[in-house]
């Protein structure tokens, strides 16, 4: 079954174009990773996705449904969450208040799940349970970063977006990170992950799909990828692929 | 000393009735506000029109008023702000700009320079007499509603759903689109209520001058904005204090300076604080670094 | 960036000479008119007023138009050019000439605008819209209600000027006097416009980083915007005052301020003739419309402006200059197309440096052209850059490095000026730079682009050459104005700029807006306008940024060839490995702050700090 599925998807900002036909399919709870360096598109495939930049051509589709042309929210009423780039916890708000406006949908649907919902989201980032008075602004990076996909969690989603959740990371903090995010795995969400950070990335997905140009240029499973693939499609040249193919024998031994 | 305060404290229930109204548009949409005192005096010929004119109780009148300006609010987002081809707040402002001068200078032509008369429930004159200042009702209740507005409105932002997206819309509006908040249904929710606002603002003030003219709320919304801006644009409760400070300010310039003879003092009061206070503010950063204090957190 | 992003016009520019013709039309028409019974003394009286609205009208599209500064309060310089004159000229006061009157007008609108504009270099936008109301509140109720200065309620009486012994009191003379003002500001507006104050002024509206870094002291253009539009306002107020005769505080209360920004919106903010053309009708159609229709629409036009302004705002902001330059513009696009494609390896000239630039200094053979040491700098929690160095040679290519938010556009930032390091000090040539501003930094030889592109994306590629000039053409504001003493600057710099325009194969490109080239063009353009000074250092941030890579491929070349052919020294901030491994000498690599590794670009790539750095370390 398939949970999302793009097709030659192409989009934009004023006369320039940015996915030039993008092909995407995200099985169920499956982690599926779009990878790519600075420009590849990574970022608007996203919010493509999410429906923020307008789709110019090809289409969509969401558990058998035609999103391409809904809103933004139709698509989280849907079923779909977001852990936004640079992840974009509401910084004036407490944690508590994060969450319930993660909620958003899931309390206008049925206000009676919420407590037991928020409860099972605290106690898979008991962190949070501690701090919910908290303002999210003044907490780390590492708790943001677990905030922001707990605002996500909150609201059962069937897919979650997550976007460079890595950048600006220490790898401590990286670390953590993984640890949230294998969480959100372990639970059985579908999720479309956006990396820069190649290693971190691979860490984490079972299907990999390289970014080059605003394609998608090579879609294989974890397993089958090597380091000549990944410096090929990925245009970083054989040099740098070489840190990146390290990372790959260290999760296959896994 | 008491008179003093009285006088000030009155001009800040005016003050703060508008600058709510302005600080809940820009905690939303970051766009300011020029149009409500115009918007304000617009919703007075409406109930004056039905309570002067055609014997209605005032209720009715108010109540009128205050729908019709919310409509006209709403008609505004729906009508010419969301199809605007440059959706900067600053274009939008000036937008809001354009709209006071029309109503304006609709007014004008409507009624004339000729003061109208809006019937209240009150009596003038009777209320409570502080050191001589008699304030009325009508004015506690300006300065009551404004308190309440400006503390309470915070909190019913924070309990509420609807008003937790409000602030989150305002502080990071693509964020709160992708929690599944309709951003563009808040829009029209702000400015409704920031005009329905206006009209209650200009209501409550209306016995305090006693007579109508074009462009009379203006006058006193510019007060508004000033004590809006003093505050810091987007607190309520911080508009409220920004009123209050506005207000006082202008009493105590009125009883001290008046030997000058310079009239339109309050103006020179409102544009001296102003420029002090953003200028200050301004500043603050700087001399903070320069303390070497300790650094803030930021997202 | 700067806060008013109404848009500019730049079309339906007065093409032909003005001066003469337009004055000739100013002193003969008036007479002629009212020889032959066309024009009678109302008729003359309506047409002054909107001699002075277009005025006052060219008074803030300086300063909203050009200059992108808000303000709302702008007629109330145009009282205190009235009151002024009043005081000069009115026989209980200093019964000084007329012609006195009319300089200390300017004078005085332009001081005190000079002080409104004081706190315009901290506020912007929004802050500044209500500053200038309460400006214009405060002049209209106090300040003009001063008896010494309005009048009271009588007024303030302004006697007629004379021309020898003959008063020139009638309302003919009048529209004489102020077609000849407004026809001689008209010529200092298009001086204006192509002088490098004008330039500057647009390149400060669209982004004040980018003016800075382009040389503009940012200061100093926001108050000479507010000063000029000042003065200009100040004589729309004498001759107000000359036609009416007597001036009333209410004059220039908050609705008259309206109406002007009626007249700039509607007309097409920075389009002169649309503002004129919009002040004449506003000012006319009224009785037009009382004539035809009755009495009963008098004052109607108000609303209808208001309605028109709103609509304007929302659909057109650009006014209806605007539109006809849409009109324009929809047919050429339909006739051509889009443009070919100019070649990607451009050809640059080697210009030497502009007579008007300090050559950069002379040093010792192994002074580093740039040295910054132990630089840091906080934002708020972040540590963005930490005790960060990095040296540059002369006649080399240093890149740098890092996976992002690792600190180079910061630490570049802080090498420029743009910001000031929290630590640290940048030598540039030997020279202590740690505490100029970027613009003193530009003039001493260090050119920058920028990650998003450092142009003024609204003015063409061939503005933009010249706006980048802008140190290398030193001449004042009266120059600019009269043209008198700009004009070998100006030669010098449009010569430079078709040199490199030339250079760039961006000849087709001329006046094409920058912002309608590809992103690969604009950085063409953008490194074009930074070699225009000849400068030293060549700073380039993300230069390959959104390039195919054929077209990183061309950039390489003309990277090499800065350094070969024109013997530059280049520091660039890169993503692109084969592009750096391919043309730089020195490497970088930042992270977390840090300078991690530098030396010779393939070991350092190779090293294995760099390589967890840049492409994540496996976390187990």
């Amino acid at each position: 079954m398939t949970t999302l599925q793009l097709v030659e998807v192409t989009a934009g900002f004023g006369a320039v174009t940015v996915l030039h036909g993008i092909d995407l399919d995200v099985k169920d709870g499956e982690i599926a990773g779009v990878f790519g360096l600075n420009g590849a598109g990574k970022s608007v495939t996203m919010k493509t996705i999410a429906g923020i930049v307008p789709a110019r051509s090809g289409q969509i589709w969401f558990d058998g449904v035609d999103i391409t042309r809904l809103d933004a929210e139709s698509r989280v009423e849907m079923g779909m969450g977001h852990v936004p780039q640079g992840r974009q916890v509401f910084a004036n708000l407490t944690v508590e208040e994060n969450l319930r406006l993660g909620a958003y949908t899931l309390r206008r649907r049925d206000k009676s799940r919420y407590p037991a919902v928020l409860d099972s989201v605290y106690d898979r980032f008991p962190v949070l349970r501690e701090r919910r008075t908290q303002k999210a602004g003044t907490m780390s990076g590492g708790q943001q970063a677990s905030l922001a996909v707990a605002r996500a969690l909150v609201n059962e989603p069937r897919l979650i977006l997550v976007d460079e959740p890595s950048a600006g990371l220490s790898p401590k903090m990286q670390g953590d990170l993984r640890e949230v995010l294998q969480v959100v795995k372990d639970s059985g969400v579908t999720m479309v992950l956006v990396e820069q950070n190649v290693a971190f990335g691979l860490s984490l997905v079972d299907t990999a799909n390289l970014l080059q140009t605003g394609v998608v240029v090579h879609t294989a499973p974890v397993a089958e990828l090597d380091e000549d693939t990944l410096a090929t499609h990925l245009g970083i040249g054989r040099v740098l692929a070489g840190a990146t193919g390290s990372a790959l024998t260290a999760r296959k031994k896994r | 000393m008491l008179q003093v305060l009285a006088i000030g404290l009155i001009s800040a229930g005016i003050y703060a009735l508008f600058a709510v109204g302005i600080v809940l548009v820009y905690r939303g949409t970051k766009v300011l506000t020029f149009a409500g005192g115009e918007v304000g005096t617009a919703a007075l010929y409406v109930a004056a029109f039905l309570v002067t004119d055609h014997g209605m109780p005032w209720v009715v009148g108010a109540l009128a008023a205050v729908l019709i300006a919310a409509a006209a609010g709403l008609a505004f987002e729906a009508g010419l702000v969301r199809w605007s081809r440059e959706a900067d707040p600053v274009v939008t402002s000036i937008l809001t700009v354009a709209l006071s001068a029309t109503i304006f200078a609709t007014e004008f032509n409507l009624h004339g320079n000729n003061p109208t008369t809006l019937e209240t429930p009150v009596r003038i004159g009777s209320g409570l007499d502080v050191d001589g200042v008699i304030v009325s009702p009508i004015q506690i209740a300006a300065i009551v509603v404004a308190a309440l507005l400006g503390f309470g409105l915070q909190s019913f932002l924070r309990r509420t759903d609807f008003g937790l997206a409000i602030l989150a819309a305002a502080d990071d509006a693509p964020a709160t689109l992708l929690v599944g908040v309709r951003v563009s249904r808040i829009r029209l929710v702000l400015w409704a209520s920031s005009f329905g606002l206006a009209a209650v603002a200009a209501l409550l003030v209306e016995p305090t001058v006693g007579f109508i003219t074009p462009g009379y709320a203006s006058t006193l919304y510019l007060g508004g904005l000033a004590a809006a801006v003093i505050g810091g644009l987007d607190s309520l409760p911080g508009a409220v204090v920004g009123a209050t400070v506005l207000g006082l300010a202008q009493a105590f310039a009125d009883k001290y300076f008046k030997g000058l003879g310079l009239s339109g003092l309050s103006y020179v009061v409102t544009l001296t604080l102003l420029l002090v206070v953003l200028l200050v503010r301004s500043y603050a950063p700087e001399i903070r670094k320069r303390l070497a204090a300790p650094v803030e957190v930021t997202a | 960036m700067t806060a008013v992003t109404l848009p500019l016009n730049k079309s339906l520019r007065l093409q032909v000479p003005l001066l003469l013709p337009g004055l000739v039309v100013a002193i003969f028409l008036p007479v002629l008119a009212q020889q032959t019974s066309l024009l009678n003394e109302p008729h003359a009286l309506t047409l002054t007023g909107g001699c002075v609205l277009a005025i006052a009208g060219l008074s803030l599209n300086v300063l909203l138009g050009y200059a992108g500064q808000i303000s709302l309060g702008q007629y109330a310089f145009v009282g205190v050019g009235a009151f002024t004159t009043g005081l000069v000229t009115g026989v209980t006061d200093l019964r000084l000439p007329w012609v006195v009157g009319l300089v200390a007008s300017a004078v005085a609108g332009g001081l005190i605008a000079l002080l409104v504009g004081l706190p315009a270099l901290l506020l912007r936008g929004l802050y500044l819209a209500v500053v200038t109301i309460s400006v214009a509140f405060a002049a209209s109720e106090s300040l003009f209600r001063v008896d010494r200065i309005g009048g009271g309620s009588a007024g303030k009486v302004v006697p007629p000027p004379y021309f020898g012994t003959h008063a020139l009191n009638t309302s003919v003379d009048a529209l004489t006097i102020g077609l000849v003002v407004l026809v001689l500001l008209l010529q200092m507006d298009v001086n204006l416009v192509r002088s490098r104050l004008g330039r500057a002024f647009r390149v400060l509206k669209e982004d004040e980083t980018v003016a800075s870094s382009f040389g503009v002291d940012v200061a100093r253009y926001k108050l000479t915007a507010f000063a000029l539009a000042g003065g200009i306002a100040g004589l729309a107020g004498c001759i107000d005052g000359t036609a009416f005769g007597t001036i009333q505080g209410q004059s220039f209360d908050y609705s008259h301020a309206l109406a002007l920004l009626v007249v700039v919106v509607i007309g097409g903010l920075g389009s002169r003739t649309g503002i004129v053309i919009a002040a004449f009708l506003t000012t006319v159609y009224p009785p037009v419309l009382v004539a035809v229709f009755g009495d009963g629409i008098r004052g109607w036009d108000q609303t209808i402006n208001g309605i028109v302004l709103m609509l304007t705002v929302a659909f057109q902001p650009r006014g209806f200059a605007g539109a006809f330059r849409d009109a324009a513009e929809h047919r050429r696009m339909r006739q051509g197309g889009e443009p070919p494609l100019p070649p990607t390896r451009p050809n640059l000239p080697d210009l030497g440096r502009p007579k008007g630039m300090p050559e950069p200094r002379r040093t010792k053979g192994d002074t580093a052209v740039l040295e910054a040491r132990d630089i840091s700098v906080r934002f708020g929690g972040l540590q963005a850059v930490d005790g960060a160095s990095l040296r540059v040679d002369r006649g080399t290519i240093s890149a740098l490095m890092g996976p992002n938010g690792a600190g180079k556009t910061t630490m570049f930032n802080a090498i420029s000026g743009a910001l000031s390091p929290d630590t640290g000090t940048v030598r540039f040539l030997g020279e202590d730079v740690s505490s100029l501003p970027p613009h003193a930094r530009a003039a001493r030889g260090m050119g920058r682009t920028f990650q998003l592109i450092g142009l003024a994306k609204d003015q063409s590629v061939y503005e933009n050459l010249l706006i980048a000039q802008h140190l290398a053409a030193p001449y004042g504001v009266l120059s600019a104005l009269t043209t008198v003493g700009s004009r070998r600057w100006e030669r010098e710099v449009r010569q430079r700029a078709d040199q490199t325009l030339e250079g760039l194969g961006f000849g087709r490109f001329r006046d094409t807006p920058v912002g309608r080239l590809s992103h690969g063009q604009q950085r063409i353009v953008e490194i074009g306008s930074c070699l225009v000074t000849s400068p030293e250092l060549v700073m380039l941030d993300e230069p390959s940024a959104g390039m195919s890579p054929a077209a990183a491929e061309d950039l390489a070349a003309t990277l090499i060839d800065i350094r070969d052919q024109l013997g530059r020294t280049v520091l660039l901030i890169e993503h692109n490995v084969p592009l750096v491994l391919g043309t730089a000498d020195e490497l970088y690599v930042m992270d977390a702050g840090q300078v991690i590794a530098n030396g010779e670009p393939l070991d350092v790539v190779q090293r294995p700090e760099v390589v967890r750095a840049y492409l994540g370390e496996v976390v187990a």
